[in-house]
């Protein structure tokens, strides 16, 4: 706007502010952070059941075998029945509510042989959902005996140091490159860019890699302005099915039959310039026919986003989400967050629906 | 109503015969066709080129030629597709202030409102009606998904349909 009235110096200054930022993205030793489903970290909802304190304890597998047999307990099946000499009868919810039933009356009514054989009942509540992680089944065992099978893969995902060094700095070196990417197309039509135009805008850039090769596939940018669903995403997503004979939308990388089906060639430049070990392109595509022919497996080729890695600067809205979803993305990274359209944390965990035939992994936390 | 949801349907017949996920979808503005599409996924090899999102695409590239607002043409459109739009698609038409989805069946794989109900996000809400010719929808589902890959063992989404 103001232009020509800024001294020369400042130019300088504001560019000197985006690279330092993209360096502390690129260089900063700290941990990404997985987005787990909420039942991994926030508490578990409870639910009351009835105990039984055994006046016996010589009787208490004996009561064991009669109540998994008379009432057995399906949906708390993650809980053991006795802990101590104590026995879990059943939940509360299972006695007549409109008869005011009394659990002594409901242990006559279903297991008479053992209605005499209990000191006293008490009301608990007891997690009704199985622990999951460690500290989960620390926790409830305070309370109850759990059974519980250790995950080691999900204690590492939840923890604080999932990526070791190296491939930590890989990651961060493709978020790099999608700040890069929104640098270089904002640019193009204000070379002042300040870093706050990348930050606070509602753009996105999106690097697609392929971690077997580590080559970036794709990459697009948004393009919301003149075309309301070409989210940066949706643009990679064509631009990943370009490299598989196929895609739907003519972009710019379409230009002059590019090296590189998925990937603008000038910003590739721009690109290598900037990140001299980067490689780019995707593995061979080859079709179903050629696959079948060879009796190679299907493996052989890529499909879709099958095995990528998805950067992009900010976490995506739910029109993309699900869109990845559909592509089938093995993980998605994100830098900032999206607090009014975000559907990997801010509004909800599309990646944790359980419903859903494929799930990706999502971390964040760059900065 | 039902011509809009007949039309739809020759649409998913011929998504059907293309090898594709048999959707069909018109969008519909003072009782006029404005633009129609079916699945294009496959030959496309883009998993989003759903019904939905090629009749944006149609609207938006409309619009472009004939300097016509697109928001100003979205507001007024009625949507008949034969599935229930997905999340994807469902979010598309939330963001785009679309006035009406119809739908022929549910979607109990990817639905907006049946896998997870997306107006909860959205300030904006169309206005969702289901089950128009649901049957017709259902079978020409029923039949792709029979033909796909006849050895393959039926899917847990599956059987919970039947």
């Amino acid at each position: 706007m103001s232009e020509t009235r800024e001294p020369p110096y400042k130019k300088v200054k504001i560019a000197e502010t985006i690279d330092k930022f993209l360096q502390q993205i690129m260089l900063s030793k700290k941990n990404l952070q997985a987005i787990v489903s909420d039942e991994l970290i926030k508490p578990v909802p409870f639910t009351k059941v009835y105990v039984g304190n055994v006046k016996n304890v010589k009787e208490l597998s004996k009561i064991i075998t009669i109540l998994n047999e008379k009432i057995p307990i399906k949906e708390l099946q993650h809980l053991k029945r006795a802990w101590k000499k104590e026995v879990l009868l059943c939940p509360v919810r299972y006695l007549n509510s409109m008869t005011q039933e009394s659990i002594q009356e409901y242990l006559e009514h279903k297991v008479s042989e053992l209605k005499d054989s209990f000191e006293y009942f008490k009301v608990m509540s007891l997690p009704s959902l199985p622990p999951r992680l460690k500290k989960q089944h620390i926790d409830y065992s305070k309370v109850w005996s759990c059974n519980f099978h250790p995950n080691e893969y999900l204690e590492r995902l939840c923890g604080s140091d999932f990526f070791p060094v190296a491939e930590l700095m890989k990651h961060r070196c493709y978020m790099g490159v999608a700040f890069e990417t929104a640098r270089y197309y904002l640019s193009e039509k204000n070379p002042d860019l300040q870093l706050s135009d990348i930050l606070l805008r509602d753009i996105n850039a999106t690097v697609v890699v392929d971690p077997s090769i580590c080559s970036i596939v794709a990459i697009s940018f948004d393009n919301r302005e003149c075309h309301p669903i070409q989210h940066s995403a949706m643009l990679a997503i064509d631009n990943v099915a370009k490299t598989q004979k196929g895609g739907a939308w003519n972009t710019s990388t379409d230009r002059e039959y590019p090296p590189l089906p998925g990937i603008d060639n000038n910003l590739v430049l721009y690109l290598k310039n900037k990140f001299p070990n980067a490689k780019f392109g995707a593995r061979n595509y080859v079709t179903k026919e050629v696959l079948d022919e060879n009796r190679m497996s299907a493996s052989d080729s890529p499909y879709l986003c099958t095995g990528y890695y998805v950067y992009m600067i900010r976490e995506p809205c739910i029109m993309c989400s699900m869109g990845l979803v559909h592509a089938r993305a093995n993980r998605v990274f994100f830098c900032l967050s999206n607090n009014n359209q975000g559907a990997l944390i801010s509004k909800t965990k599309l990646h944790c629906v359980p419903s859903l035939n494929h799930r990706f992994e999502v971390f964040t936390e760059f900065l | 109503m039902v011509e809009f949801m007949k039309r739809a349907l020759e649409l998913a017949s011929e998504a059907l015969s293309a090898q594709e996920v048999p959707v069909g979808c018109v969008f519909v503005i003072n009782s006029e066709i404005i633009a129609e599409s079916r699945n294009s996924v496959n030959a496309t090899h883009n998993p989003t080129r759903h019904a939905e999102i090629n009749c944006i695409d149609q609207v938006i590239d409309y619009c472009k030629t004939n300097n016509i607002d697109y928001s100003m043409c979205f507001k007024n459109v009625t949507v008949y597709v034969t599935v229930e739009p997905c999340i994807m698609c469902a979010s598309a038409l939330s963001n785009l202030k679309i006035k009406e989805v119809v739908y022929g069946c549910a979607n109990d794989r990817f639905g907006g409102k049946t896998v997870l109900d997306i107006s909860n996000f959205y300030e904006y809400n169309y206005n969702l009606t289901g089950n128009l010719m649901a049957t017709e929808a259902m079978a020409l589902l029923k039949q792709f998904y029979k033909g796909a890959n006849p050895n393959a063992p039926e899917s847990k989404a599956k059987k919970e349909k039947v």
